[in-house]
């Protein structure tokens, strides 16, 4: 029995009258990777932002490597961190990758990669910046690190955003869709970098419309619809043989 | 308190004769500064140095320098020069005694200055492509400025022209200065004449505020009327 | 000979006029300077205001910025100036801090009112740089768990700068020359003041306005300079 690196419970999240998640749960061992699939709209997205406090849930409790992140209910009913430094942390062990990469641009490949350990976690800058080597060696922008973010490809900027989250050290990576805001030739460079993260036996939950991506790395799989956990299971079982007919309906699409 | 809000509401009759005024000195000095304010983008954008250089310089100092020293230069420069010369004994002489004239050389050659900068970047904005399909057709220089520069360059520039009249309208206090007895002038001379320091000056506020929000919800119409081309395809 | 007459008016010392716009000059760079750096952190907390969650400072902010921005500059400044004098002195006065008949400063009382109105227009600037910052990148500092401090200074602030510029730039070119407008109170002697003095003195209109008007855009066309030097500062290293 491997420890559960990020636990998920019965999360619920409104927006006005629409319910976008009904009660979400779902556990992550340390080694597993978790892919979320779903129809647009579904509440993909608002889920692993209700993860990292992103977004407030109505309801729920998140915990990280066994820390439960304190909330309470606030007056407007979300649901808010109790303890500002303690979700701070917390952030800083959810790594997140942003569909549109979100890289900061005013600053460099190199100094986007540092900012968190030097602000953040206060390594000294030495160590952010030779951490930081090893990263972009990783996912191969060495060249590139002295370029602002409007200088790289889509491609690129996603594989510096991936470097940036593990620079981190994070305990779970969190990525939202990282290859569907790339042209369809960049996004192997991107689904590279993520198989190799794979094999190391990273704690990954992701976001995905690559299906083939999924299936192939994924240690557990969750269908998403309509606010809840329509379907889910190891990939090749759930994929060979949808039990729902809306399962087997979006993957007929694929 | 409510003696305050009572000498505020009395004076406001005295500023509402006023406002016509205003009115008018905005109205005079921004179709004067459009007018030459056309000429002189117009001018400065022309190949020839005669016209272009002092264009240039005109806008640029009268850009540059506040619009106070300028009426200030008009009002009392003018009037230092021209008694002695042929002026004096013109017809023209009774209205060049009088701040109103001076106050409407002063703001429209300013409003003409800023409307011809605006002026000058929307026609240089003006795709190449566009121009060039009227000379192929054989559109002459004027046929292609009358036809098709200048309407696409006055759409363009629209709401930066209208929100220009604004600022003219708020300028038009400056003149209060030079004897003009517009909303300001006379808020000034009531404020002088009975000894009350703010409640003329609300008073006006209150009034300016009206003109100001009623002119910028006549114009909204306008403009979206006029640029109803560029949407669909922005 | 007219020549030499103009040379003696622009003299330094009893006889010209030299030393007084000399001081009118610095004067004018003094008032512009100072209610400048006032109208950036009034500008500061309008924005902030504005874009705050409490329905009660977003009102207020709003309230401030669509007033002062419709009301000419000269009918603020008089307001504000004869308020903001007014009501220091009584304040003063009252908390004993001075001695009845006491006259607030009326250098920092224009200020002041000049400031409350360039504040106004700097609130948008302001408004429209911070929207500017992507949300996203607000989101991924965020998510590494930085402090709203930390973002704001290493995320939000420099990027808005580099939008702020061009039009907190126009406000500096706007605010030195709507700083003439305090030569209306008569108060103390920045440039046009002393242009005033000088030409009604002398009757040469002409001339002292000229020269007022030359020194005016003396001032702007040193401060373009300086903008100008400063955009391409904050523009390295974009594409
Ligand atoms: N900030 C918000 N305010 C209101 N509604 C929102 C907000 N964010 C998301 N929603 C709604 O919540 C629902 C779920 O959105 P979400 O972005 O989580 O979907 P998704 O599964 O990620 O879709 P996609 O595949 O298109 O990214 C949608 O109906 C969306 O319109
Ligand atoms: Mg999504």
């Amino acid at each position: 029995m491997t420890a559960t690196a990020l636990s998920v419970r019965n999360i619920r999240k409104s927006f006005g009258e629409d319910e976008v998640l009904k009660g979400i749960s779902f556990d992550a061992h340390s080694g597993d990777v978790i892919s979320i699939i779903g129809s647009s709209g579904s509440g993909k997205s608002t889920l692993l932002r209700c993860i990292n406090f992103l977004e407030r849930a109505d309801s729920g409790e998140v915990a990280v490597a066994g820390e439960i992140i304190k909330t309470h209910k606030a007056k407007d009913g979300q649901l808010s961190p109790s303890d500002k430094h303690q979700l701070k942390q917390m952030r800083a062990r959810l790594g997140m990758v942003f569909q549109n990469f979100n890289l900061w641009a005013h600053r460099t490949v190199l100094e986007n990669i540092i900012e968190g350990p030097v602000q953040v976690l206060k390594h000294p800058k030495k160590k952010a910046v030779a951490d930081a080597e090893i990263l972009m060696d990783k996912v191969g922008i060495s060249q590139k690190r002295n370029h602002y973010p409007s200088q790289l490809s889509g491609g690129q900027q996603q594989r510096v955003a991936i470097a940036r989250a593990l620079a981190m050290q994070p305990t779970v990576m969190l990525f939202d869709e990282p290859t569907s805001a790339l042209d369809p030739e960049l996004v192997n460079e991107v689904v590279q970098v993520i198989r190799q993260l794979a094999t190391e036996k990273r704690t990954m939950i992701m976001v995905t419309h690559e299906m083939a991506l999924a299936r192939e790395i994924s240690t557990h799989l969750i269908f998403l619809h309509n606010g809840r956990i329509e379907e889910q299971g190891p990939p090749q079982l759930i994929m060979e043989n949808p039990k729902s007919d809306r399962l087997r309906q979006f993957i007929g699409k694929f | 308190m409510m003696d305050f809000f009572n000498n505020v509401f009395s004076w406001l009759p005295e500023l509402l004769a006023a406002t016509p005024l205003t009115l008018i000195l905005t109205l005079v000095a921004g179709i004067f500064g459009l007018v030459f304010g056309t000429l002189l983008a117009l001018a400065r954008l022309s190949n020839i140095l005669i016209l272009s250089v002092p264009a240039n310089m005109f806008m640029f100092v009268m850009r540059g320098t506040p619009l106070l020293v300028q009426l200030y230069l008009i009002y009392y420069g003018l009037g230092q020069i021209l008694p002695g010369t042929w002026v004096r004994h013109s017809v023209l002489w009774p209205y060049l005694r009088d701040g109103f004239t001076y106050a409407v050389i002063a703001l429209s050659m300013n409003q003409a200055a800023y409307n011809g900068e605006v002026l000058r970047g929307a026609l240089r904005s003006i795709p190449k492509g566009q121009i060039e399909a009227s000379m192929a057709m054989g559109m002459t220089n004027l046929q292609i400025l009358q036809r098709v520069r200048l309407p696409l360059a006055f759409r363009d520039c629209l709401p930066v022209l209208t929100s220009d009249i604004i600022i003219l309208l708020k300028s038009t206090a400056l003149v209060s200065t030079i004897t003009v007895l517009e909303l300001m002038g006379t808020a000034r001379m009531i404020q002088r004449e009975s000894l009350q320091i703010y409640e003329p000056l609300i008073a006006c506020g209150l009034v300016y505020f009206a003109v100001v929000m009623v002119l910028t919800n006549i114009m909204r119409p306008v403009e979206s009327r006029l640029t109803r081309f560029r949407k669909g395809n922005a | 000979m007219v020549i030499h007459t103009y040379i003696e008016y622009m003299g330094w010392g009893a006889g010209g006029w030299g030393d007084e716009f000399f001081f009118g000059f610095l004067m004018t760079l003094k008032i512009s300077l100072s209610a400048y750096a006032l109208a950036v952190i009034f500008g500061f907390f309008a924005t902030t205001a504005k874009l705050s969650k409490n329905i009660f400072l977003r009102f207020m902010a709003v309230s401030y910025t669509t007033v002062v921005r419709a009301l000419p500059e000269i009918l603020m400044v008089l307001i504000v100036y004869f308020t903001v004098a007014g009501l220091a002195e009584t304040a003063l006065v009252k908390a004993g801090f001075v001695d009845k008949g006491f006259q607030f400063n009326p250098f920092w009382a224009a200020v002041f009112a000049l400031a409350f109105v360039a504040g106004a227009f700097m609130a948008e600037v302001l408004r429209a740089a911070r929207l500017a910052v992507p949300e996203g990148q607000i989101e991924s500092a965020t998510a590494i768990g930085m402090s709203s401090l930390q973002i704001f200074m290493r995320v939000i602030l420099p990027q808005m700068m580099r939008h702020a510029i061009p039009g907190m730039g126009n406000l500096w070119l706007s605010i030195t020359k709507d700083s003439a407008i305090v030569a209306v109170l008569g108060a103390f002697s920045e440039l046009l003041y002393t242009g005033y003095r000088a030409a009604a003195a002398t009757k040469e209109y002409v001339f002292f306005y000229g020269v007022t008007a030359v020194l005016f855009l003396l001032i702007t066309l040193i401060s373009i300079a300086v903008i100008q030097w400063m955009e391409r500062h904050l523009n390295r290293g974009y594409a």
